[in-house]
């Protein structure tokens, strides 16, 4: 199903992978678990002979999300809902959904009571890294996930299994990593929206055959540098509609490094293999970076993101704000002080998952990078 | 002996004494504490640390009027209107010193125990980037309904409580003194027992109090827990209720109580009084809501401190699931035989608001009674429709009115 996707294809099937996630479940007798992001192992629950499906929105239209979530709730928390409610809620066995801030404080309660035949599970990381307890805390949480899964399922996994499932998704984002490096040198060959989209790809679709296609690609890739291309970083927990992307390429922008839950924070996850994969995984969860909105403060974000602008010699950043992401709002006004103190141009880009104005994006991120050639910044 | 205070004056004797300590403090060689309302300050009491919580400032505030002149403060610094309106004005008032208070003391540190929101700890980590302090987060993870996953939430809270003892001793160069902190349970347990008994006043007919007098009377259990005085305070109070009781006094006098309505969520601190008197003129009155019950803490002294605090801290109604809120709400209704229900969608609160939908279709559902749901905002008037809310107001009593006159009579 997803082996022998080409470069092209992969936008296509990353819009709307949910058709052929279905017939590929039907064909491979499994089911599916879906998690909204972020930082649920999905190692875990592959082992357990499950695909893990990171729900990241859908742009079709708000019908039943509303009457749950009001309006001034994050649009991915009510989009992930509204997918899950209205539009692929049956390819769903259940849901393993963590508890990240306010809006999320009560959501899969929500997602219990309105899914009462499925199995639904929270994932309690902790709001909190700078602490001993935080990695007690995250390795009960792997544990009782395990233990979860494996009542729900009557199956149980071992040091082995967990093992291979961590080596199967390692695979995974190396060969997106070593992607992601050919097309920063390289814009001409790979799009902003054709990388993303195999990210974001690699979250919901089986890595097996996922990293077939992954291998193709690369092998018949032949790079190209493409020419005036401006070299951005761009900030943030998602980035969506993928149409945002298609507007990053319009204007020739090369995202050369990147923050994004759907990015590098994804593609950071790689676990050692070399002991008690339990431990491995509570380690990849306390060396995670680039997360303030979450349980980080913002100075470290800064730092994080300051060194990757520096690193990467970028010309500019951009911030993706979904709208009304608490998390996102009380950090930004700080975060853009620091960073214009710093003299790095920065451009806010306000998204919402249903009813976003691309002309409107198009309209500020034109003006926002012409002035920066005009040197007005 | 000096005459004994009523209830009115204790609260008012109280409150200033201790804002005259914290203005005091560094003076007196303590530290200012930041506390989130629901947060285990029997550590900082303990530690002679002056909790000081922006919440109540700024709810002070908004019952004045404040909130839409003090949030347009904010958003002109680039935080959007979505967010809560306590964090919204507390950042104006940093930033104008607007206040119809004397203000509250500068922190020198805070504890963000997100049993309540996660709203708080942002708020705090803005404010602490200000001056570089130090923010201590207790992490509450939801109480999720599983015994074990239950034990295993207690554990991670224990070993949090220990970690902010030893951040305590850092900042203060003090040793924790574990007996100190047993006598501040004590008193802690002694008041939030008295409070709750306070709250379950309203189950009398007529109720001798309505939620008004319940958010009047909680603020000692907020910001004084764990002292003799409020534990003075609420045994007052109880008496004071407890006489109007015998004689029969109601908020409302007993053939005009016609509903005892429940309330979720926090109030609309700006409506407060007129609210009252708008239900009050249809018979209604409101007995409780989760909110006021958030502070009647059942402490066991004859648990680890550590422990008792940390079972109470981690299940308050906010931090609970929505199926174990609907239970909560559940034993309200029938201990004070309500008949009535308001659900307020408060858009400053996302932690709380966001279940209501949910919660209020199975209480509905439980109850058979129907709910009045409005949406508007706690402290910000710029999200209040005067005459909508009148008229659902109205609607909802003449629903009420007419499924009692269809019912069969007893
Ligand atoms: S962190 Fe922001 S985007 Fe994520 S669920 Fe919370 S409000 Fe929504
Ligand atoms: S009103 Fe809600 S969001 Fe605001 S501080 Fe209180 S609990 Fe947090």
């Amino acid at each position: 199903m997803w082996e022998n996707l080409n470069l092209k294809q992969v936008p296509e099937y990353a819009k709307d992978p949910y058709p052929s996630i279905k017939k590929w479940l039907k064909d491979k007798g499994k089911k599916a678990i879906g998690s909204t992001i972020a930082d649920v192992p999905e190692e875990v629950v592959h082992a357990f002979g499950f695909l893990p499906v990171s729900l990241i929105g859908t742009d079709k239209p708000l019908k039943k999300a509303p009457s749950r979530l009001p309006d001034n709730a994050c649009s991915l928390a009510r989009s992930n809902l509204e997918l899950a409610l209205s539009y692929e809620g049956d390819l769903f066995d259940g849901f393993v959904l963590p508890q990240v801030c306010d809006t999320t404080q009560h959501l899969s309660d929500i997602w219990r009571i309105s899914f009462p035949g499925k199995y639904v599970e929270s994932y309690l990381a902790p709001r909190q890294v700078d602490r001993p307890s935080a990695r007690y805390w995250v390795k009960e949480e792997i544990e009782r996930l395990i233990s979860s899964l494996s009542n729900w399922s009557g199956r149980s996994i071992n040091d082995k299994v967990l093992n291979d499932s961590i080596a199967l998704h390692n695979e995974n984002k190396n060969l997106l990593l070593e992607l992601y490096d050919i097309k920063k040198k390289n814009p001409g060959t790979i799009t902003n929206k054709q990388f993303f989209s195999m990210v974001k790809l690699a979250m919901q679709v089986d890595k097996a055959e996922f990293n077939n296609t992954l291998k193709n690609i690369k092998a018949n890739l032949k790079p190209k540098k493409g020419k005036n291309y401006t070299d951005v970083i761009l900030v943030g927990i998602t980035c969506d509609p993928p149409e945002v992307f298609d507007l990053f390429d319009e204007i020739k922008l090369n995202v050369v490094g990147d923050s994004l839950v759907t990015g590098s924070r994804y593609l950071q996850g790689i676990v050692a293999q070399n002991g008690s994969p339990v431990e491995a995984l509570t380690e990849r969860h306390m060396k995670s970076g680039f997360f303030s909105p979450i349980h980080d403060n913002v100075y470290k974000h800064f730092e994080e993101v300051k060194a990757l602008y520096k690193a990467t010699n970028a010309k500019a950043i951009i911030y993706v704000h979904i709208e009304f992401c608490e998390s996102q709002e009380y950090d930004l006004p700080d975060l853009r002080k620091m960073i214009r103190q710093e003299g790095i141009p920065m451009h806010v880009l306000d998204t919402e998952y249903q009813t976003v104005s691309l002309s409107h994006l198009r309209t500020r991120l034109q003006a926002f990078f012409e002035s920066l050639k005009g040197g007005s910044l | 002996m000096s005459e004994k205070l009523n209830s009115k004056q204790l609260s008012k004797k109280i409150t200033d004494e201790y804002m005259e300590d914290a203005f005091r403090a560094h003076e007196n060689g303590k530290l200012i504490g930041y506390s989130t309302a629901i947060s285990p300050v029997e550590l900082f009491v303990a530690h002679d640390i002056v909790p000081i919580y922006p919440e109540n400032h700024a709810v002070a505030n908004l019952t004045a009027k404040k909130g839409a002149q003090l949030c347009s403060i904010t958003e002109n610094l680039g935080y959007t209107s979505h967010l809560c309106a306590y964090a919204r004005s507390d950042l104006a008032y940093r930033e104008s010193g607007i206040t119809v208070t004397k203000g509250i003391p500068e922190p020198d540190l805070f504890l963000a125990c997100n049993a309540q929101c996660f709203t708080l700890t942002k708020w705090f980590q803005v404010l602490a980037r200000k001056g570089n302090l130090p923010v201590f987060v207790f992490d509450t993870p939801e109480y999720v309904m599983d015994k074990r996953a239950r034990e295993e939430i207690v554990k991670y809270c224990v070993l949090q409580l220990k970690e902010l003892i030893s951040f305590l001793e850092e900042v203060t160069k003090k040793r924790f003194d574990y007996d100190r902190l047993k006598e501040v349970m004590k008193y802690s347990a002694q008041s939030s027992i008295l409070y709750k008994k306070f709250l379950d006043m309203a189950q009398y007919k007529p109720s001798p109090i309505s939620i008004f007098d319940a958010l009047i009377g909680m603020a000692i259990a907020v910001y004084r827990r764990g002292t003799p005085e409020c534990v003075e305070y609420y045994q007052t109070l109880c008496d004071e209720i407890q006489a109007k009781v015998d004689q029969g006094i109601g908020v409302l006098p007993k053939e005009k109580e016609k509903y005892r309505l429940y309330w979720e969520n926090l109030p609309v601190w700006f409506k407060f009084s007129d609210h009252a008197k708008l239900l009050g003129s249809y018979g209604g009155v409101i007995l409780t809501s989760l909110y006021v019950h958030a502070w009647s803490f059942e402490f066991d002294l004859d648990k680890d401190p550590l422990v008792t605090l940390a079972e109470n801290y981690v299940s308050r109604f906010s931090n609970s699931t929505i199926e174990d809120r609907v239970d909560m709400a559940m034993g309200y209704f029938k201990k004070y035989s309500m008949n009535g229900m308001i659900m307020f969608m408060n858009r400053s609160c996302k932690a709380v608001s966001f279940a209501v939908p949910t919660l209020k279709d199975i209480l509905v559902k439980r109850t058979g009674i129907p709910a009045l749901v409005f949406e508007s905002d706690m402290g910000d008037q710029r999200f209040y429709a005067e005459s909508q809310v009148r008229t659902r107001i109205e609607a909802y009593f003449e629903t009420l009115d007419r499924l009692q006159a269809d019912k069969p009579a007893a």
